[in-house]
């Protein structure tokens, strides 16, 4: 980086770009707002720091990944956090739904929240963050075959949560 | 040879938006792969729908001044061994990393200290400004308000962990300086009870909802905020 504003301005383009995405994914990982809030915090002062490191723009979002992943495991690994966010999260949009569909979503988020960590973290990279099989491969160090293995099983298991929690009058063409 | 329906199956659970030529062209080879294409493509919206969390507003803004927490918490570190012994140091990075490790604190005295050197001095340094307006929506999610007096002096309010699930950090701009208070909603304290930590001072506080926590330096007599805290945070209006 030539100087400090240019390394600041890049730095803003990881936030503004990245950032939401980030933080998302996050709460699907520890269920809490402001545990979420703590990682993404830590994510982007260990990427400042390491700014310099970053010699391909394209990587950014991985380079970033990785990072949070890691500091996850490391500060958070050991514990289950006391409560979740998510069950309680507020979409202003949703309001606006039928409260069929409403179900449904909030099925489906249960149902991300009980997946086994093998099943929901693949999910989670290809839906929240557009991964494409090959970079959760990359990513989660598994082969290809074996992510998209994972991929099918976790929407099998949303899917028959949903079925068996009785939502079957929007969804029946899914089964 | 062509794909078999349960193959066409696995490939699109596995990658509904995919682009395969050969997934594409087995779905338009009959009727019903087409219209199990169809329904993962539903499903695929539902679930990209469930997984779109509302982001709060201030996030980008908050990792944008990443940077400056940084620089604050760099000269902090230039500033802590002026001022504490190497074990002192010691001690307290371990409680920083204690913070993060294992939130299952033995007290709350433990809670709070270990709290404050997460990120109480950085909170300080940022508490210039007025946010009543948080302050009222952040209660808000614990069917408690503050009253005027303790909301016009609020200078930050950021929601953070408790021993006990979600709770508040605030800094009040005090006519002694800033002082930090945490809200605790669920988390039961010996009222008037207080210890020191690391120079600090700290006064807990039962609260008619919840319970608080006022910490300061031993010149801010943050004792003489405990009647301003208890007074202050009152169950919202229909609270039950």
């Amino acid at each position: 980086m030539s100087n400090e504003s240019d390394r600041q301005e890049s730095f803003n383009e990881l936030a503004n770009a990245y950032g939401a995405d980030l933080y998302r994914y996050a709460m699907w990982i520890c269920g809490n707002d402001a545990l979420a809030k703590d990682l993404i915090q830590e994510t982007y002062l260990r990427a400042w720091k390491a700014l310099d490191k970053l010699q391909d723009r394209g990587a950014a979002k991985s380079w970033l990944i990785t990072i949070l992943r890691r500091e996850y495991a490391r500060t958070f690994e050991r514990k289950v956090p006391k409560f979740t966010d998510v069950d309680s999260v507020v979409v202003p949009e949703e309001s606006e739904l039928e409260p069929d569909d409403r179900v449904e979503l909030d099925l489906l988020r249960q149902g991300i929240q009980t997946l086994a960590p093998k099943y929901r973290e693949p999910l989670l990279m290809q839906v929240v963050l557009g991964y494409s099989c090959e970079e959760i491969s990359r990513e989660l160090g598994v082969s290809k075959s074996a992510v998209m293995t994972q991929l099918f099983r976790a929407r099998e298991q949303l899917k028959e949560k949903l079925q068996k929690d009785g939502v079957t009058g929007n969804v029946h063409g899914l089964f | 040879m062509s794909m078999d329906f349960s193959e066409f199956k696995r490939l699109l659970g596995a990658d509904p938006r995919s682009r395969d030529p050969e997934l594409l062209r087995a779905r338009a080879s009959s009727p019903e792969f087409e219209q199990a294409a169809a329904d993962a493509e539903r499903f695929e919206g539902l679930l990209a729908r469930a997984v779109k969390l509302p982001v709060p507003e201030q996030l980008i803004d908050e990792i944008r001044s990443t940077p400056q927490q940084a620089s604050t918490r760099a000269s902090e570190r230039r500033w802590w061994p002026m001022a504490m012994a190497a074990g002192l140091l010691i001690a307290i990075g371990a409680a920083g990393l204690t913070w993060r490790m294992n939130p299952s604190w033995d007290s709350v005295e433990d809670y709070v200290s270990d709290h404050y050197r997460h990120d109480g001095a950085a909170l300080l340094a940022k508490a210039d400004g007025r946010v009543a307006n948080e302050v009222q929506t952040l209660l808000a999610e614990f069917n408690v308000e503050a009253l005027p007096d303790l909301a016009a002096i609020v200078g930050v309010i950021k929601y953070c962990p408790t021993p006990d699930g979600k709770g508040v950090h605030m800094v009040l701009n005090s006519e002694n300086g800033p002082v930090t208070v945490i809200y605790m909603p669920d988390t039961p304290v010996t009222d008037h009870m207080q210890f020191t930590f690391d120079g600090r001072e700290a006064l807990l506080v039962e609260l008619k909802s919840g319970s608080a926590a006022i910490i300061g330096s031993s010149a801010q007599q943050i004792s003489n905020l405990y009647a301003l805290i208890q007074g202050s945070i009152v169950p919202a209006p229909g609270a039950t």
